[in-house]
């Protein structure tokens, strides 16, 4: 209850508020017993507003699962400065916690509870009043159309379903940042439409949605800023018009390989002249 | 910790195993029938036993004497058995008389084939002389003037019963022919003696009679004390194992553990409403198995009433009402133990399939502890309640029996110890739920080569968790083999010689060297720094202080456990053979305090404060500081003075501090051992502190609650000092503030 009462307060008159999202110089090194410490993520900044989509865009590997995994608190970073809404994620987990909605390719549903009971469940533990809960479960349940699965067991549905209830899950107190990692895998055409359409109104309520994929169309339809990872490293950041600009390219899909090939020649150099 | 967060994932958890049909087999189906069906299995055995009809040859029946008769027509003579009904389950079929007189040797032959080839159940034999040399032997008898000589009558032959003891019916033919043997040699001694007039009363002149105090109830409970506690573990553990495997292993299995983390739960919410979970599935198992088994038992009881018969000394009926009841309070703390380390190692675990393996390795820990109270030297005292499992059980075993003061004096040491193992083991859950590497684990291939190359590879500055154990194992298996290659010292030289190199080739190298191979910083790891001059004399004084307080609590550990008077003696005796107390003081105080202060305070402090809390660091060391003093009352005290050594060493940061100390404590215990007759001598107004007593000296109450005041006061004083905290105790610091730095900002 307390800490939900900050979360009210925090939201609204955080003396940043025009800054949701802030990494700097983010490093995150897994250790490895192969590969010793191998840097998944080598010093990234970037940084995201409220009504905002921000694109995380990149092949395999490239970083973008270990970045969100850090922004919801379930890794630590190894250096460097993460807050959400003012919230550092290495000193203050709980309060960060408060501030996001995680959906991943990793965040299943319990297969042996429907979906009514698992957004429930979830929204208990965030601390929602049961009728605010009511109210807001009715509301996720009818506009994400899972009237039909609500009393399905997680393990009975299908990929879509367990999809839509993962986001209802995410959204249930309403939180300032919503984190999709690769949330359209796995999805046919129409629910993967519906999916972004959904995104898309996150953004109108002035939340502020990260958005990782390897599908470029998507980044192009949905995202107000684009950051393209590779091996780690951002390669470049901006608008969709300021980084065909800035790279006078008129294809975005020729700017993606061009930024990873020459990145690939550099290290290649580097490599060599070590 | 948010109570409502707990629970919230308590019932959720509950509710799912609850929908897991797996859970509710082992738990609820598989003691409902376990029972039932061992009590008709016990059954169809004792029936079988009971009522099998076997086949019995019998050869050479014509060498039978006409008086007493052992068998009438085809079967043996109706009294001699102690049920007339079994005559009817011995069929009896009697040889041929052999006219030609075969030799013995070929009867035998015949006799064994029959057995051999399931045509008989077993074969008797009565040799040919057999009547004749009992008729001889009778006739002896009635002569009395002649005094009997065995040479004389002759040796009367043995029969022989011939079965084969790995067939069920030979062995109960066997048992059965034997009964009735038995029965017609009694009858044959008793014509005997009525023939010459003697009274029957000179085969048993008297019988001792027998009183037994415990009454019948306590009897029974006596029975069910071994047997229950026995019953309630091993299933407290299965039912705890299980569901934890699928709580945690299996909840990373299925990919919702993520979804879970990335909840508001912090992580010692999800492990104690796991750990809640556990410890009801396991208690449930184990209650439901109580009942199952007590019920079926009543059933029986019935039933059981013959055997009763056969064993009038063994109690039969229900365990006491109070037994159960104390069986169900122990249940809490049993399965609290077992749940918790089951949770710890299901989140090691990768997947369920990984989990269970794990299961073989934990058995293997506690099934010793379990089978340890069972043995019937093992009581309940202070050494064994300290033992994990073992006294839990004991506790429990003299409750059921009634014996309210023993277990009253060791409640407390008991409850304590199974306390701090359940904290231990939550800890270590919470660790590992917030061990990235624990929780992302890929599969990797096992290689020892790979992992110490790892290991020295990706080394900190100072050692890691994991290397710390790693030391300590060492130092301990070290220790332990070491105690079986040297021999018992024969003179000082001995002594010192064995003392000096054990405790550097044991202590002071492994520590080293690891410090050296396995981390970056050697200085740091060892606390090889100068440390605020302050600290040397206050470390000193401390040390003082303490002495009255430890040699108290040695005094009082050697009354409860005296070390055999022999080795008193002889190492006495070695150290009066010491050439000078500088030299004793060199061997016993400087060595162990320097070596062991490496390896202890040093390397392995060093890895256990990476845990994040300084105090579970202390502890742990101070705790395998004990273990490798290796005999009980002197591990009860090093672990004591190791808690205050490790806070030294944490509040300090030198090494140069907890040497000082260790010294002092070590020289002043041997120091007062050999000089407090002369001080007392040199000055009597000290006898208000110390008091000579038989084979040594005390301190008086008031003395010794003085010098512990003054000695809190100046650990007071450390605790001011401004010293250095490990990344991750900040970061916990950090993070069990955060809420109230919220709140201020
Ligand atoms: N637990 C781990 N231990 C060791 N290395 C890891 C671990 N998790 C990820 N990595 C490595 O870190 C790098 C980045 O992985 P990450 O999952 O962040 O990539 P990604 O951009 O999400 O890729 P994808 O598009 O395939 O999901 C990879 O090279 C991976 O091998
Ligand atoms: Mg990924």
């Amino acid at each position: 209850m307390v800490l939900n009462l900050f979360t009210r307060q925090f939201g609204h008159c955080s003396p940043i508020s025009s800054v949701m999202i802030e990494v700097r110089e983010l490093t995150k090194t897994y250790s490895d017993l192969r590969r010793g410490q191998f840097v998944a993520v080598d010093g990234i900044s970037f940084h995201a507003q409220p009504g905002e989509i921000f694109g995380l865009l990149g092949p395999n590997g490239a970083g973008k699962t270990t970045v969100l995994r850090v922004l919801s608190t379930i890794l630590c970073p190894t250096a460097g400065r993460v807050r959400v809404n003012g919230f550092d994620v290495l000193t203050q987990p709980d309060l960060v916690r408060y501030q996001i909605g995680f959906v991943s390719a990793n965040t299943a549903v319990y297969d042996r509870m429907t979906a009514w009971e698992l957004v429930e469940y979830f929204g208990r533990l965030y601390g929602v009043e049961t009728n605010t809960l009511r109210e807001r479960m009715e509301n996720l349940f009818c506009k994400l159309q899972m009237d039909e699965i609500r009393d399905l067991l997680g393990a009975k549905m299908s990929t879509g379903m367990k999809q839509k209830v993962s986001i209802a899950r995410a959204l249930i107190h309403d939180p300032p940042v919503v984190i999709f990692d690769e949330a359209t895998s796995g999805l046919d055409v129409l629910v993967a439409r519906a999916l972004l359409d959904t995104i898309g109104e996150l953004r109108e309520q002035g939340k502020c949605v990260i958005f990782s994929t390897h599908i470029m169309r998507e980044v192009e339809r949905l995202c107000d800023r684009i950051a393209i990872m590779y091996r780690g490293h951002i390669l470049s950041e901006g608008t969709l018009h300021e980084l065909l600009e800035s790279h006078q390219q008129s294809d975005f899909e020729e700017l993606f390989f061009r930024l990873i090939s020459e990145h690939d020649q550099q290290h290649a150099a580097a490599g060599i002249s070590t | 910790m948010k109570w409502t967060n707990v629970k919230l994932i308590f019932t959720r958890e509950v509710r799912d195993q609850l929908r897991d049909r797996r859970t509710l087999f082992t738990i609820a189906i598989l003691p409902l029938f376990l029972y039932p069906l061992l009590g008709m299995l016990v059954f169809q055995v004792m029936q079988f036993t009971r009522e099998y009809p076997v086949r019995i040859w019998i050869v050479g029946s014509e060498h039978l004497p006409q008086q007493p008769r052992l068998i009438e027509g085809t079967q043996f003579s109706a009294g001699l058995f102690n049920y007339p009904k079994d005559n009817e389950l011995l069929e009896v079929v009697l040889a041929d008389p052999d006219s030609d007189a075969a030799g013995s040797e070929e009867r035998h032959l015949e006799a064994k084939r029959a057995v051999q080839s399931a045509d008989f159940d077993a074969v008797i034999i009565f040799p040919p002389s057999f009547s004749e040399q009992l008729e001889r032997f009778r006739k002896q008898l009635g002569d009395s003037r002649l005094p009997i000589q065995n040479e004389a009558v002759g040796e009367i032959p043995n029969p022989r019963i011939i079965y084969d003891q790995t067939r069920d019916e030979s062995r109960v033919a066997k048992e059965r022919l034997a009964t009735v043997l038995h029965n017609w040699r009694e009858n044959v001694g008793r014509e005997y003696l009525k023939q010459n007039n003697i009274s029957e009363i000179v085969a048993k002149p008297f019988v001792a009679e027998e009183t037994d105090v415990a009454s019948e109830e306590q009897r029974r409970a006596a029975v069910w004390s071994k047997l229950l506690p026995f019953v309630i573990l091993i299933w407290a553990l299965t039912g705890a194992f299980y569901p934890a495997i699928d709580l945690c292993a299996g909840e990373k299995e299925r990919g919702t553990l993520e979804t879970l983390l990335s909840s508001p739960a912090r992580r010692g919410e999800i492990v104690w409403g796991k750990l809640l979970t556990i410890m009801l599935f396991s208690s449930a198992t184990a209650l439901l198995n109580l009942v199952s088994m007590s019920v079926t038992a009543t059933l029986m009881m019935g039933q059981l009433e013959q055997l009763e018969q056969t064993f009038p000394e063994l109690p039969m009926g229900l365990p006491p009402l109070v037994s159960l009841v104390w069986l169900v309070v122990a249940l809490i703390p049993v399965s609290a133990l077992f749940s918790a380390l089951s949770l710890a190692l299901a989140t090691f675990a990768r997947s369920a399939k990984e989990g269970q393996y794990y299961l073989m390795p934990l058995l293997l820990v506690t099934m010793p502890l379990i089978v340890l109270p069972v043995l019937p030297s093992v009581q309940l005292e202070l050494g064994t309640s300290l033992i994990p499992v073992t006294g839990l059980m004991l506790l429990l075993k003299s409750l059921m029996e009634s014996d309210y003061q023993l277990a009253l004096v060791h409640v407390v040491p008991v409850i304590g110890m199974t306390s701090i193992c359940c904290l231990f083991a939550i800890r270590w859950a919470i660790d590992q739920f917030n061990n990235e590497s624990v929780l992302f684990r890929e599969s990797e291939r096992v290689e020892p080569g790979v992992w110490l190359r790892h290991l020295v590879r990706n080394r900190g500055e100072t050692p890691s968790i994991s290397a710390a154990l790693l030391c300590a194992t060492f130092l301990l298996i070290l220790r332990f083999f070491a105690n079986f290659q040297f021999s018992t010292p024969e003179s000082w030289s001995d002594l010192a010689t064995v003392t000096v190199i054990s405790q550097i080739a044991f202590f002071a190298a492994p520590a080293l060297i690891m410090a050296f191979i396995l981390t970056r910083n050697p200085r740091a790891t060892l606390l090889f720094r100068v440390p605020h001059w302050l600290t040397l004399p206050a470390a000193f004084l401390l040390a003082v202080l303490m002495h009255p307080t430890a040699m108290t609590i040695s005094a009082q550990l050697q009354e409860l456990y005296p070390a055999p008077e022999q080795l008193q003696v002889m190492v006495q005796k070695l150290i009066e053979d010491a050439p000078n107390i500088w030299a004793l003081l060199f061997v016993l105080a400087l060595t162990p305090a320097i070596c062991e202060e490496f390896a202890f305070r040093g390397f392995i402090l060093s890895g256990l404060r990476h845990l994040g809390h300084p105090s579970w660091a202390i502890l742990l060391t101070s705790l395998l500081f004990g273990v490798a003093h290796g005999i009980i009352q002197q591990s009860i005290a090093a672990s004591i003075v190791g808690c205050v050594i490790g806070y030294l060493a944490v509040q300090s940061g030198s090494i140069l501090t907890c040497i000082l100390f260790h010294l002092t404590h070590n020289s002043l215990a041997i120091l007062s051992q050999i000089l407090m007759e002369d001080f007392l001598a040199f000055l009597p107004a000290a006898k208000w502190a110390v008091q000579s007593i038989e084979g040594g000296y005390s301190y008086s109450w008031s003395f010794v609650t003085a010098s512990l005041a003054l000695a809190v006061l100046i650990l007071v004083w450390f605790s001011r000092l401004p010293h250095q905290l490990y990344a991750e105790e900040k970061l916990q610091e950090a993070i069990d503030n955060q809420t109230v730095r919220a709140v201020a900002k």
